[in-house]
């Protein structure tokens, strides 16, 4: 049994990023293991170490300003399940929020909770588009697509990035990196969403927390051809 | 035109304008001011000198060689180009034209029921004997508005009207309103709509709002039941009229998802809600700062919903009424008191508005019907989850099993990013599989659709992804008893004239001429 922790749905709720949840939870469901879904919201009680899969998405300033405030109360517990092994999926403004900062135009430092080694800094201008990215999974380089609409600009520290940008912005526009990797955090900034669209990615973050469990970690092959073609579309438009 | 995706582009633009418009005639075209003072005199036409006037007529003339050409062509509906080219010539023409309207300028704003509450204002002010220039569907960013006043003008410049009803992009808004200084705007709701061109939904609102502020003497005919348009009039020191509807037994709730303002637009506090009626649309009150739901001077209540309509009570200042919408959908009673609230701050009848109204026939794409053989076809625009949510209502109260085409486009007017397809609750199908026949997807993206279907449980084996040609031959020979085809926007017009090669039209889409 999996307990997947969706954090903030009812906040949280743009661009889709809840096709994560949906998809880590059906390709869980598919292979017959059993998930537990837990949405919390704010002032919700959470133990994060008990949890297997964290997703934390981005929402609009307002949203977002509420999710930092309630976050940061969690920070000591979000931190502890993290060096536990946690496997967590941040996107776009949740990515933001476990660096170290966010530097407005106007020059305020927000503090973020600092989980991650990473700043962010807004931009002029918006970096949207689709993107394609090349990532490593267990060795083996995988290729995903999604679509990003930022205006912060990521600098990686000591800390992977997630993968290597093949045709967008990625963190910042300027070093072709795309998202970050610490331990089983993995942050991007590609919306789409990213899980469905990428099952390989997927299963990866399924894998890693049955392992974590100590369960056995080696996941039934399923029929992926539907997402394989739309995936495969998308790469032709963008790599041609 | 991307106008907030280029903020550069539309100040650069702005300013030419300005300077342009001095230079030949010594009144700029673009400050509000000197529109207020035009407006006032409005019905001389427009006194400019000879350079804009050689300018403008001009840029008619270009615009109709234009207009003809693209008939000649049969090509597209030709409602933008003629807009940009004309404007491209003579910047300040589309001030000029539309301050022509005799009895002034309605606007129309909001992310869903655009079209249809203009289109059905349209019907209400003809049906009162007015003469009207109405921009044609969906054409309503600054070019297609601009468009609607070159087909009414004569090659000298002269528009023939009494009103000028112009539905207005969200985001053209506040560019639009620059040249054109309407009496009236009338807000329908603010959902999430095209992220990627619009930015957040706050920052819209709030363009929105500063554009407003701009226009003295405008009145607002305001959505209470939306907590993020009712706050409009006080933010911008406005009278409004407002409409909305009342508790009813079908307070429905497909969607928990897709709920936009549920947070106080004033001090963040979630927002406490007596009834919802669809998405963030209710009866809310703030238990935070006290903000709630204004009173409704026009407010509907005793709901009932047909197959091919819907009715409901209705309560104003000038009594009591039955209002017939002849269109099914709650969405649409919304577009209908809209339109009711309109007309009535017009000084029309209520019975001429309530008569008009009954009448009213969809525009394209707004559940056109057509025939194949003995099956009814059904055709639907989609462009967000709230729309998209309401759309697969109506596809689950139909009887009998049903064959469903889903065309996704990601041009830049259908929005080029389309996660928002994971804001919609396909999960509903999962449950209603077996009133399904099949899942057609098609358009650019329809592969990606059809991946979203399976992951919201749809069984695969209904599940289809094929070019639009052969997709809407396989809804059509389904054995299912009704096709239903829901489409983004840019992914309509193929699919129509597809469409029309092989069923016959039933509702024929209300074309409307730009001048009655």
């Amino acid at each position: 049994m999996l307990k997947v922790c969706h954090l903030y749905p009812d906040l949280l709720n743009l661009y889709g990023d809840r096709g994560n949840v949906m998809a880590y939870v059906r390709r869980c469901q598919w292979r017959g293991i059993e998930v537990e879904v837990h949405c919390i919201n704010l002032g919700d009680p959470v133990d994060f170490r008990e949890m297997d899969f964290l997703f934390l998405g981005g929402g609009s300033d307002r949203e977002q300003n509420l999710m930092a405030k309630d976050l940061e109360n969690r920070r000591e517990l979000l931190q502890a399940a993290v060096e536990d092994g946690l496997v967590v999926l941040a996107i776009c403004g949740g990515y933001q929020l476990l660096g170290k900062y966010y530097r407005t135009l106007e020059g305020h430092v927000i503090p973020g909770l600092g989980l991650l080694d990473f700043y962010t800094e807004a931009g002029r201008k918006r970096m949207t588009g689709n993107v394609a990215v090349e990532l490593e999974i267990e060795g083996e380089p995988v290729r995903v697509t999604g679509f990003e609409n930022h205006a912060g600009r990521t600098f990686l520290g000591q800390i992977s990035p997630l993968g290597r940008v093949l045709v967008g912005y990625g963190n910042n526009g300027e070093d072709g990196t795309e998202g970050a990797r610490y331990k089983n955090v993995f942050c991007s900034y590609l919306h789409g969403p990213l899980l469905p669209k990428n099952p390989r990615l997927t299963d990866h973050l399924i894998s890693l927390a049955l392992r974590r469990r100590g369960l056995p970690a080696e996941l039934t092959p399923l029929d992926d051809r539907l997402e394989m073609a739309a995936s495969e579309i998308m790469l032709k438009r963008l790599l041609r | 035109m991307l106008v907030a995706g280029n903020p550069q582009r539309a100040r650069a633009g702005l300013k030419r304008t300005a300077v342009l418009s001095a230079r030949s005639t010594g009144v700029s075209g673009d400050s509000a001011a000197s529109n207020r003072a035009h407006y006032i005199s409005s019905n001389k036409g427009c006194r400019k000198n000879l350079a804009f006037r050689l300018r403008l007529i001009l840029a008619i003339l270009v615009a109709k060689v234009i207009m003809w050409l693209v008939r000649l062509l049969g090509r597209g509906k030709g409602s933008s180009l003629p807009g940009m080219v004309a404007l491209k010539i003579c910047p300040g023409i589309l001030g000029c034209l539309a301050r022509q309207a005799r009895r002034g300028v309605v606007m129309v704003t909001g992310t869903n029921g655009k079209t249809t509450t203009n289109n059905m204002i349209a019907r209400v002010v003809r049906e009162a004997g007015y003469r009207v220039v109405v921009n044609t569907e969906g054409a309503n960013l600054i070019t297609g508005v601009t468009t609607a006043f070159l087909k009414a003008a004569s090659l000298a410049g002269r528009v023939d009207c009494d009103y000028a009803l112009l539905e207005v992009d969200e985001a053209s808004f506040p560019r639009v309103t620059r040249q054109v200084h309407p009496n009236m705007v009338v807000i329908t709701n603010f959902f999430r709509d095209q992220l990627d061109r619009y930015g957040e939904l706050d920052k819209t609102i709030s363009l929105i709002r500063e554009a407003l502020v701009q226009l003295p003497g405008t009145g607002l005919v305001l959505n209470a039941d939306d907590p993020l348009v009712a706050p409009l009039a006080a933010s911008t020191g406005k009278e409004a009229f407002y409409y909305g509807l009342g508790k009813h037994r079908q307070v429905t709730s497909l969607s928990a998802a897709a709920r936009e303002g549920r947070f106080c637009p004033h001090c963040g506090r979630e927002l406490f809600y007596a009834c919802y009626h669809y998405s963030q649309l209710g009866d809310y009150r703030c238990p935070g700062c006290g903000f709630s739901r204004p009173f409704a001077d026009v407010e509907g209540t005793e709901v009932s919903r047909g197959d091919h309509r819907i009715t409901c009570r209705l309560r104003s200042p000038a009594g009591s009424h039955e209002l017939v919408i002849p269109v099914p959908g709650l969405y649409n009673l919304y577009n209908g008191l809209a339109a009711f609230s309109a007309g009535l701050s017009l000084g029309v009848e209520p019975g001429v508005i309530i008569r008009a109204l009954a009448g009213y026939t969809p525009a394209t794409g707004r559940m056109e019907r057509f025939r194949y053989r003995d099956k009814p076809v059904l055709l639907n625009l989609v462009k967000n989850p709230t729309g998209f949510n309401e759309g697969l209502g109506a596809l689950l109260s139909l009887p009998g099993p049903v064959d469903v085409l889903i065309a996704i486009n990601d041009n830049d007017a259908d929005g080029r990013d389309i996660s928002w397809l994971w804001d919609v609750d396909f999960e509903v199908l999962e449950e209603h599989h077996h009133r399904l026949n099949s899942l057609v997807c098609t358009g650019q993206r329809g592969a990606e659709m059809a991946v979203r279907l399976k992951y919201a449980g749809v069984p695969l084996d209904k599940v289809v992804v094929e070019n639009m040609h052969r997709a809407v031959e396989h809804v059509l020979n389904g054995s299912g008893t009704t096709a239903y085809l829901l489409a983004t926007y840019t992914a309509l017009w193929p699919l129509e004239r597809i469409l029309s090669g092989y069923a016959k039209r039933e509702s024929r889409a209300e074309s409307l001429p730009s001048v009655s």
